[in-house]
């Protein structure tokens, strides 16, 4: 008699997992691609072409795929000090660090959203102290500006970059540290050669959820972005909802989905790549 | 005895007929009407519905949602609608009809339709109420109200207007009287794209919609702009300094529509609910504060604050009230919010 193997076994136990997904996600999205190939005289790639062939619509598609690496980048650059310092900060530190980057997590994001636009609006908190301070005069515009949905979206995101990258930091042989300046090597060489690729996990992981999250962030982009500011999200439920025009969404969509398929792999394929160095 | 396999099915089956509750006996369900959310909901609940339990017995749903939502799930399984009566702005009722999801309304049989005001009466559903567009504005920093759309072009008014894309019926309706104002029509908004090109100076927030517009007034983002009537009166009552004002050239209207649902199981109720919804009963008290809303009904006297601040009298109504020609929007819409995106945004 055969052995059970014990894989087997484990597949079995997906199958329900695997059903929900195949009925909720795969469907749809098959759902989703059949539309898209509806135009008013039949089945055609028409809708793809029109959005691919205009300057405009590519431009919106551009500029949120940019809006997503700006968002990012500023989350790196601002979560990684925040998870090193729980790392490697003293024991009392670790549970106000870890209560602040959930707080975001527990409030809804229309919330977190809505007091973004108290704090960047025209009598908001940042223009009442620049006033109050003597250095404007007349309150600068914030709301509405593309640098206002970054500075938003990052913090409404920030947990998810702040999460990975301390779990990979913290993984991390403090002695590693001491071994490199026992060899000579300064602080920051340290970092760049220890530190840095040996947390190169967290950040792909970290840079990959936020990147996602940010882009397709619906609420923040349009309540901090207002109606003048047009991203994907927005784009689609433009066609979807006010103008009904389900084909080119459902073809917008797609396209959207392909082109975030394809920064995603590009992260996967850096997260080889140094799995590979390390 | 059950065994643990028997037990096992039973309780699957329990559980897909709580989840589908639809698998049993094709049951009778409550008559479902759509509502808007906001204001119109709490108006509804607590003037309509009464209205209609007492004339009929039967009891009902309100699930208030925006007119696209109620098209799209209404599409989503036509033969059997979730929702048997729908509430829409001018443009989605067109769509509604043009892709054959109402039922015209019986008008013969209407004990109320012939009292209505013309603009209202309409056979694929009438008006129950009018939607009312004019200039908002925050007394506490614009000293003299305003009383002319071209008022927002003012100088003073530099980063102080605020307005909403053409998403909305709000800022589609602005568009196209803008459009009027400078010599266009609904068939030419060439003039109105111009004019909101030179109005850009002074805006201060293009709001992604009428509801996000309503909120900026509250935080000082924008202090003058185009605004829905009923909107500013729930952002006054919560002590928000914020007046409604008609503009000399007119206070745009929209007719909201009522409508039964293709192939909705609850025809009769449905036609019985709309029925309460025009008459004079219900208007008079839904144009009570602090609801507000606009009668559609001749039979209804004008009184209060809409009396005072929208028009006196049905001859009033039709001198200060402007009606846009929503067949000929409907046909240019897409083209405009795309021309919005490229050219405003």
């Amino acid at each position: 008699m055969a052995t059970r193997s014990i894989a087997a076994y484990e597949l079995k136990l997906a199958v329900p997992l695997a059903g929900f997904f195949v009925l909720f996600f795969i469907a749809p999205l098959l759902i989703l691609f059949y539309v898209s190939l509806q135009t008013d005289t039949g089945t055609s790639l028409a809708q793809y072409a029109r959005f691919l062939l205009d300057p405009f619509s590519l431009g919106v598609l551009g500029r949120t795929l940019w809006l997503g690496v700006e968002v990012t980048a500023l989350c790196l650059l601002l979560g990684f000090p925040l998870a090193w310092a729980y790392v490697r900060g003293p024991r009392w530190l670790q549970p106000v660090l870890i209560l602040v980057v959930l707080l975001p997590l527990l409030t809804s994001v229309v919330v977190r959203t809505f007091a973004w636009i108290v704090i960047l609006g025209r009598q908001g908190i940042v223009n009442s102290a620049l006033v109050s301070l003597g250095l404007i005069d007349t309150p600068l515009r914030l709301l509405y500006t593309e640098g206002g949905v970054i500075v938003a979206l990052a913090q409404v995101q920030m947990p998810l970059m702040v999460l990975p990258l301390i779990t990979a930091l913290s993984r991390i042989d403090p002695n590693m540290d001491d071994a490199s300046a026992a060899l000579g090597a300064g602080a920051w060489r340290g970092f760049w050669r220890i530190t840095v690729p040996l947390s190169l996990p967290g950040i792909i992981a970290g840079c990959m959820l936020t990147y996602a999250a940010a882009i397709t962030a619906f609420i923040t982009q349009s309540l901090v972005g207002g109606g003048q500011m047009l991203f994907m999200p927005m784009y689609i439920y433009q066609q979807a909802t006010a103008l009904q025009n389900w084909p080119f969404a459902a073809a917008i969509s797609i396209v959207f989905l392909a082109a975030v398929l394809a920064v995603v792999s590009v992260f996967n394929a850096l997260g080889r790549l140094s799995r590979a160095h390390a | 005895m059950p065994t643990r396999r028997t037990l096992m099915t039973s309780a699957l089956a329990l559980g897909a007929m709580h989840l589908f509750p639809r698998l049993g006996a094709a049951q009778a369900r409550l008559l479902v009407f759509a509502t808007f959310t906001g204001s119109w909901e709490e108006a509804h609940k607590d003037v309509l519905v009464p209205a209609f339990r007492k004339a009929t017995g039967a009891d009902m749903v309100l699930d208030p949602m925006l007119s696209v939502d109620q098209i799209a799930k209404v599409k989503a399984s036509l033969s059997n609608p979730p929702i048997d009566v729908m509430l829409h702005d001018p443009g989605p009722a067109l769509v509604a009809i043009d892709q054959g999801l109402v039922e015209p309304y019986p008008v013969a049989e209407s004990k109320h339709y012939a009292d209505l005001i013309t603009e209202a009466q309409i056979p694929t559903g009438p008006a129950p109420f009018f939607q009312v567009v004019g200039l908002t504005y925050n007394p506490d920093r614009v000293k003299t109200p305003p009383t002319s759309w071209a008022d927002l072009w003012k100088p003073e008014y530099k980063g102080r207007v605020g307005i909403t894309n053409l998403n909305s019926t709000l800022g589609t309706g602005f568009l196209v009287e803008i459009a009027r104002m400078h010599g266009g029509s609904e068939a030419n908004v060439d003039a109105g794209f111009q004019a909101i090109k030179a109005l850009k100076p002074n805006i201060a927030a293009v709001a992604a919609n009428p509801g996000q517009l309503a909120t900026l007034y509250q935080q000082g983002q924008v202090e003058i702009g185009p605004g829905n009537f009923n909107a500013i009166q729930i952002l006054k009552a919560r002590g928000v300094p914020v007046e409604f004002v008609s503009p000399k050239e007119g206070a745009i209207a929209f007719k909201t529509t009522i409508h039964i649902v293709k192939n909705s199981p609850n025809k009769e109720l449905a036609f019985k609910l709309i029925e309460a919804a025009l008459s004079p009963e219900v208007q008079a008290k839904l144009m009570g504060s602090p609801y507000l809303i606009v009668p559609t009904n001749s039979k209804v006297k004008m009184t209060g604050e809409v009396a005072k601040v929208l028009a006196s009298s049905v001859e009033d109504l039709k001198k200060k009230f402007v009606f846009q020609d929503w067949t000929t929007i409907n046909k240019q819409r897409a083209s405009w919010i795309e021309r919005f995106n490229r050219e405003i945004a």
